[in-house]
């Protein structure tokens, strides 16, 4: 084996002191493989958490919104330089929904970033069945381009869910109304929104999303039907929802949507503000334990090392006497530390990865409603936290070998060996 | 034959703790190749001081030295670890190995650190030189599990393998008996007569000192005698 006399004599001294060495790298080890598997679970968690939320909201919603009164009307009127002010201001009513939906939607498809553009119309209505009555929306969709946003399929329990457009006056009910009111398919519920006539409708197919709450109001419909259950006409759009290629770019692409379009364009990240604030608040619990073992790790080896140069004092002494320069003595040392870092960390990849596939496999209940649909728990494989995982682990025991080395290096031979 | 292995003009050297002291007072001197210097003078008298500062390992001093007609003085401690393994041996009084590596080992370590051979080379001639001194079958074993005389033979082959101009002994022979220092002291003579090499040591011995070619007296800091 060609080896360089410095790292000759570095494995030497590591050899020759196989528990300490054992010990420090085991130490890299414990943080390696728990940066590993915290990052992976927050990960696999977050991932979970976003992927849930994309069940329910677009990456982009495309809204009409109330506004308050301006005076821009009291300034066509009064053409002078006097400044007008609005006492008590109210919001003012617009038109529902969205004026020439047609014309936005086909607009919006010419930009390639976009993936999905479908018009909805979403309405409060009252359920009922025999005399019980129940609060709710209708969503009036197009199930099809549904389904390929935000699989329909996969949360469907009876029924298929293409009978939307094939029956007419047909429903899609959520799995809490359905246990509300004691329905099931085939049986025919009434609807009634605040505005148009009541309508009785089949019930073609039950679903589940996981989220409670969605589940005990929630109904899909035809959009013609949910246009006409409001006694609008066809042209009567209350949302556009729109998925990107890429949906880190949603804000962005929202605030240039409301430009172009002059709706309220809301992200998921608005949408789901709670959520980011829990991501970034589980991300610094995680971020500082992990900092901590790895600091520790850091100390373990900054102790050993330091102890290894106070032993051998009068070897380096030697070393130096017979030509060894101040960075060869930098090197012996660093190249320990690094040994030891390189040892703990191959070895904490390994094991924060049986950790993180021994957690995924772990089984902790199925869709109920506690725990949603999350039946295991969430891990990621992620290829850049076993990257960064290294990173940290080398970066530590470097800045931990360094200043014991650099001492090492600045040892006196005159002094040593005259006593 | 006379070309100058070393040369030391008006060297001063003080000591500043506790109190100022001059424990070297313009020391100058040169020791031809191949000569066997022995400096002798009364503890304290400041020669293993002068040694340091010869063998480039000491830096603060004031005045020149010169090593191989190269001037060392004012080069930086890096270049001087240079000069110190290409150029300079060292034995000290307590042999100093290091005793967690074969005794073959220690030899290698400062000509692997010179690198002009290869490792195979290296271990040859570390063989040789341990040959030399009749401890070739200590070779394979550690450092620390050797009697004193036969670490002091490594030591010494130590500071030849890189077949340095100067080698420089600080009372190489003071923690030996008599039967080991004359071994050492016939390496020596053997080392400046047969190769040539030359032989600067600190001495307390004064039988050792007088069979060497030159003896160089100090007192206090001075150098009163040389014959």
């Amino acid at each position: 084996m060609k080896l360089s006399v410095n790292s000759e004599i570095a494995f030497t001294y590591l050899f020759a002191r196989k528990k300490q060495t054992v010990i420090a790298a085991l130490g890299v080890m414990f943080g390696v493989s728990m940066f590993i598997f915290m990052q992976s679970l927050m990960k696999g968690t977050n991932d979970y958490f976003e992927k849930q939320s994309f069940n329910t909201t677009p990456h982009i919603r495309l809204y009409s919104e109330n506004k308050v009164a301006d005076t821009h009307i009291l300034d066509s009127f009064i053409k002078d330089a006097s400044v007008k002010i609005l006492v008590n201001p109210k919001q003012l009513l617009q038109r529902q929904g969205i004026i020439n939906p047609n014309g936005v939607i086909s607009r919006l498809r010419k930009d390639p970033e976009l993936s999905f553009i479908t018009p909805q119309v979403t309405t409060n209505v009252i359920y009922t069945s025999g005399s019980v009555q129940l609060n709710g929306t209708v969503a009036g969709v197009d199930i099809i381009q549904e389904d390929k946003m935000f699989d329909v399929q996969g949360n469907m329990v009876v029924g298929d869910f293409r009978d939307l457009n094939r029956v007419n006056n047909s429903i899609l009910i959520g799995k809490g109304i359905a246990g509300k009111l004691s329905l099931h398919v085939g049986d025919n519920i009434t609807v009634a929104s605040g505005t148009g006539s009541p309508m009785i409708m089949k019930i073609i197919g039950i679903f589940q999303s996981g989220v409670k709450l969605v589940d005990e109001t929630k109904s899909y419909a035809n959009i013609v039907q949910a246009q006409s259950l409001l006694g609008k006409d066809r042209s009567y759009v209350t949302d556009i929802k729109i998925n990107l290629k890429d949906y880190n770019k949603a804000p962005a692409k929202a605030r240039e949507i409301e430009t172009i379009t002059g709706y309220k364009a809301e992200d998921w990240v608005q949408a789901n503000a709670q959520l980011k604030t829990a991501f970034k608040i589980r991300a610094m619990i995680l971020n500082s334990v992990v900092g901590v073992i790895l600091l520790v790790a850091g100390f373990g080896i900054y102790n050993i090392l330091n102890m290894t140069i106070y032993e051998k004092i009068k070897e380096i002494a030697i070393l130096k006497a017979t030509g060894f320069s101040g960075y060869s003595v930098i090197s012996i040392f660093l190249q320990q530390a690094i040994y030891i870092g390189l040892m703990g960390a191959v070895i904490g990849i390994g094991i924060g990865f049986l950790i993180t596939y021994g957690f995924s496999k772990v089984y902790i209940g199925g869709p109920n409603p506690t725990s949603g649909t999350l039946s295991y728990i969430p891990m990621s494989f992620y290829i850049p936290h076993y990257v960064e995982a290294i990173f940290f682990g080398l970066i530590t025991t470097i800045a931990a070998g360094y200043f014991p080395a650099r001492k090492a290096s600045r040892v006196d031979p005159v002094t040593i060996i005259r006593g | 034959m006379n070309s100058i292995a070393l040369k030391a003009k008006n060297i001063v050297k003080y000591f500043n703790d506790p109190v100022t002291l001059k424990v070297l007072d313009d020391i100058s001197f040169e020791v031809k190749t191949g000569e066997f210097v022995s400096i002798v003078g009364k503890s304290g008298c400041g020669k293993s001081t002068l040694l340091y500062i010869l063998s480039t390992m000491d830096t603060t001093y004031e005045g020149e030295l010169e090593v191989n007609h190269q001037k060392v003085t004012g080069l930086s401690l890096n270049q001087l670890a240079a000069i110190r393994n290409s150029s300079i041996g060292f034995v000290f009084q307590f042999h100093y190995l290091l005793p967690d590596f074969t005794c073959l080992k220690n030899v290698m370590i400062p000509a692997l650190r010179l690198g002009k051979y290869s490792y195979k080379e290296v271990e040859e001639r570390a063989y040789e030189k341990l040959k030399m001194f009749g401890v070739e079958e200590q070779a394979l074993k550690h450092a620390g599990k050797l009697s004193g005389g036969q670490q002091q033979r490594v030591a010494i082959a130590r500071a030849l393998i890189n077949d340095p101009a100067i080698i420089m002994g600080d009372e190489p022979t003071g923690n030996l008996d008599s039967k080991n220092t004359a071994i050492v002291f016939d390496l020596f003579q053997r080392l400046s007569k047969e190769f040539q090499q030359t032989i600067i040591t600190v001495t307390h011995d004064e039988d050792f000192a007088r069979r060497s070619d030159r003896i160089i007296e100090m007192s206090d800091g001075r150098i009163i005698n040389q014959h």
